[in-house]
């Protein structure tokens, strides 16, 4: 069935998987770009400000060692600039790069038209190791991740760094310490990002480490509990209501009463549940989709090739049961559904929707009930060494008489 | 043609929009305050100092904005950029079904094809290094719903042992399987791959020693490998010193190729007698090979690389496994059968339905021929593929439908062929295994 809908390559749409590839660069990019921005413009109005403050102090007649601390200090301040702002042109230097060769990877698509391209492979298999790094550095695998890339040659199409960062501040929240996070969400202009985007991390940070400090110090020192509350709780009384009261409250019932209502805020299930917060926060400020992108191409492959032959039980009927006993596959290669790597895996997923039948052309049916194109059957016969006229059963080794074969029309 | 578009606005953005380019103003801003600095340090002339105090602010305002100025230049370059992301991208719009996610609560499974996959792929750096990082966490997170059974000691056996009915026998535990399994899988591919390595420097032995020591098996499946091998290194012999590089001896060359022929061809007499009785011909011919009809045989400019990747797949099913990356194939299906799923999703989002995961997917998912690993027979009636509970029927017309639809149509004990004017009972329809 060689039907030329699957073949050919339909580049924008082919390219759906990819857009993360290049969003997050660019987001970094523009985060890069604020964060020098905000540098620029705090140092700035502070030199212009001081200068004009030290030139019309000066009428009435300041000291001149002030005056020189003033310029020092200008100057100070103005070489920070030149640092911080070398630093911010090396990072843009940095993924400029990567969105150069990411582009650059995504539009050597183009030259392809093509799935049976032999460049459609390699290129294919390149976006595997991509997705699969991808889903090594979401679960923190990152030295193998690392590794993968390296020997793959494609570090500038994936974002080890910024995965890196994202596991060591997840970890040290899985870890009970919500210092990490909290620089985090202070760093640069994040705070405003997040602002903008009504995330509630920082109050569910800042609510966590009043927990804490109730559940350390509530005996000893209540009057830290009640400042941090103040500081940090009481201004967003009406944005999480059900929240500062249950943190007033907290004050009253100390932990290790299992039956109340607040030992869940006490408990350590918290903090997985700040964890995956600071995740899908993070993901969702960097344009990245919220689920591991291989996990969408694989559940959807699986059940684009699975059949329900894959899962038959009766092996005989299957194309490539792994079977060595009756080992007569009838494929000439295993199906990778039916391949021990993923057969389990595709269990569950529904199977593909076919409205055509697809089978081998020239379809005869041997005595026993089985049906195999007639040009695989004469390939099959001449390899096997059989006398003119006869046919042997792809499967079962079973020896016939051509004219016992009954041909098949398939509608 | 978005991508390239894309392509030549990144250039745009990288060759215009540089932060570096604000760098000037700050030196200059720099330079400014050192001069005054050292001037009002050196001379003690308040009066005149503070004149030029007073006159600096303007030229570093002015620096200050255009440093400013770049700045706002960088943001607007990145602007434009956005814009073209947006177009290139434009025609797959549609968002990504990131909503239900099977995927997501089967980590140790996805985590042992990985495993495999990087085994089979021969990176076995990466692939041991993946298996120590992914195995300490075996405790909270991991899914427990199936009950994981050890199957029967490790050794290739338990990977290539006939596939039984009850599922438990061929899952294995996360923390068990890659202990012992990657053991003997890497040991597998790292065989393979060195015999691989020497067919591609055409040293055909090892192969052909390999396909010797699984004749049986390959045979069984209706592989001639072992033939092919033997044949190749037969014509490689032929072609004699000059071309094969190996030394001139007896051994090589057209009397080696004999002497080969002799110690080796016996075995698969009968089975492939037709093509030694060609090789052996074609020795009539040494002189003159470019001329005869043998030539055809003689040509190997692509044999090496023809038994290398037929090599590659009878290793891989003898292990069970399919020639190329399960994983592999199963993403790239993923991806091409992506468009299809996106186009499903927004139709149903506009409708307010929602896609509920039935044994089908509501779509279908074009994939190439050479992704089509079995056979599938769509019911001409009911429109629904046969399963092993509704197996097509075969009707003594040569027409073929599923077991139900033929039910469905007869009346009584006798049918009518939906496609020709055929006839006649229900009990002379049998099955079909296709």
């Amino acid at each position: 069935m060689g039907d030329h809908v699957g073949t050919k390559l339909d580049h924008e749409n082919h390219l759906l998987l990819d857009q993360p590839l290049l969003r997050l660069p660019f987001e970094l990019l523009r985060k890069n770009f604020r964060s020098a921005h905000f540098e620029v413009e705090k140092d700035g109005t502070f030199v212009k400000n001081l200068l004009k403050e030290t030139a019309s102090a000066n009428y009435s007649q300041t000291p001149q060692e002030d005056v020189l601390k003033n310029l020092d200090t200008m100057i100070a301040r103005m070489r920070g600039v030149k640092r911080k702002l070398t630093a911010f042109a090396e990072e843009e230097d940095r993924l400029y790069h990567h969105e150069e060769a990411r582009v650059k990877h995504l539009a050597e698509l183009y030259s392809m038209y093509s799935v049976d391209d032999v460049k459609y492979e390699s290129w294919s298999r390149t976006r595997l190791d991509r997705l699969l790094v991808d889903y090594l550095l979401r679960h923190g695998y990152n030295d193998s991740a690392r590794a993968l890339a390296e020997e793959r040659g494609i570090e500038l199409l994936v974002d080890v760094d910024t995965f890196e960062q994202m596991s060591r501040i997840r970890k040290s929240l899985l870890n009970g310490s919500v210092t990490e996070a909290l620089a985090w969400c202070a760093a640069g202009d994040t705070k405003k990002e997040l602002r903008k985007m009504d995330s509630n991390l920082e109050f569910m940070l800042r609510y966590q480490q009043y927990i804490e400090i109730v559940r350390s110090k509530a005996r000893t020192k209540p009057n830290e509990a009640l400042a941090h509350a103040k500081k940090y709780l009481f201004p967003y009384r009406e944005t999480y209501p059900h929240e500062f009261r249950q943190a007033c409250g907290l004050l009253a019932i100390p932990p290790g009463d299992a039956r109340s209502v607040y030992s869940e805020l006490y408990s350590q299930a918290r903090w997985e549940m700040l964890a995956d917060l600071f995740t899908s926060t993070h993901n969702t400020l960097l344009s990245l989709p919220p689920v591991p992108l291989l996990h969408v191409a694989l559940s959807l492959g699986l059940s684009a090739l699975k059949t329900p032959a894959c899962h038959s039980i009766h092996p005989a009927s299957t194309a490539g049961a792994p079977s060595h006993s009756t080992s007569m596959l009838l494929a000439a290669s295993v199906c990778p559904i039916c391949s021990t790597e993923l057969n389990e895996l595709a269990r569950n997923v529904p199977y593909a929707n076919h409205s055509k039948s697809h089978v081998e052309p020239d379809l005869l049916m041997l005595p026993n009930g089985r049906a195999y194109g007639k040009a695989r059957l004469e390939e099959y016969a001449r390899k096997a060494g059989l006398l003119d006229g006869q046919v042997k059963d792809l499967r079962t080794g079973e020896i016939f008489s051509m004219d016992r074969l009954k041909k098949v029309y398939i509608s | 043609m978005a991508m390239l578009q894309l392509e030549n606005d990144l250039q745009k953005l990288t060759q215009t929009a540089r932060l570096s380019n604000a760098m000037e103003d700050v030196d200059q801003i720099i330079n400014l305050l050192t001069m005054i600095r050292e001037k009002y340090a050196a001379e003690n002339n308040p009066h005149e100092t503070n004149l030029e105090l007073t006159m600096l602010q303007n030229p570093i305002k002015v620096r200050l904005d255009e440093l400013n100025k770049k700045l706002r230049s960088v943001h607007k370059a990145q602007n434009d950029f956005s814009k073209s992301l947006k177009t290139a991208f434009g025609k797959a719009n549609g968002t990504l079904p990131t909503d239900h996610d099977p995927m997501e609560s089967q980590t140790a499974l996805i985590n042992r094809a990985i495993a495999m996959h990087l085994l089979r792929e021969g990176e076995f750096g990466v692939a041991s290094t993946f298996i120590s990082e992914a195995q300490p966490q075996n405790d909270s997170s991991r899914e427990s719903s199936h009950s994981f059974t050890q199957p029967s000691p490790g050794t290739m056996d338990s990977e290539t042992s006939p596939r039984s009915p009850t599922p438990a026998d061929t899952i294995i535990t996360d923390a068990d399987w890659s202990a012992f399994q990657s053991q003997t899988l890497q040991s597998s591919f790292a065989s393979m791959y060195s015999i691989l390595s020497h067919l591609r420097s055409h040293n055909l032995h090892p192969a052909i020693e390999w396909a010797r020591r699984n004749c049986t098996e390959l045979e069984a499946r209706g592989s001639n490998l072992e033939f092919e091998l033997c044949k190749l290194q037969f014509v490689w012999l032929f072609k004699g010193p000059v071309v094969n590089g190996l030394p001139d001896t007896p051994e090589n060359g057209v009397s080696g190729a004999l002497q080969y022929a002799r110690q080796n061809f016996g075995r698969f007499q009968s089975r492939h007698l037709r093509e030694i009785q060609q090789l052996s011909c074609a020795m009539v011919y040494s002189p003159n090979l470019g001329s005869s009809p043998y030539r055809s045989i003689f040509d190997i400019s692509l044999a090496f690389d023809e038994v290398a990747s037929s090599f590659t797949r009878e290793f891989c099913s003898l292990l069970g496994l399919s020639a190329e990356s399960p994983l592999y194939v199963a993403a790239t299906a993923g991806a091409l059968a992506l468009p299809q799923l996106v186009k499903y999703t927004s139709k149903m989002k506009a409708k307010g339905t929602e896609w509920t995961t039935t044994n089908e997917l509501a779509f279908e998912t074009p994939l190439p021929p050479s992704m089509l690993y079995h056979p599938i027979f769509v019911c001409p009636v009911s429109k629904e593929k046969t399963t092993d509970a509704n197996p097509p029927m075969i009707l003594p017309c040569g027409h073929v439908l599923a077991r139900e639809s033929l039910q469905r149509l007869a009346k009584g004990s006798r049918y009518k062929c939906p496609y020709c004017p055929t006839e006649g009972v229900i009990k002379d329809a049998r099955e079909i295994i296709l």
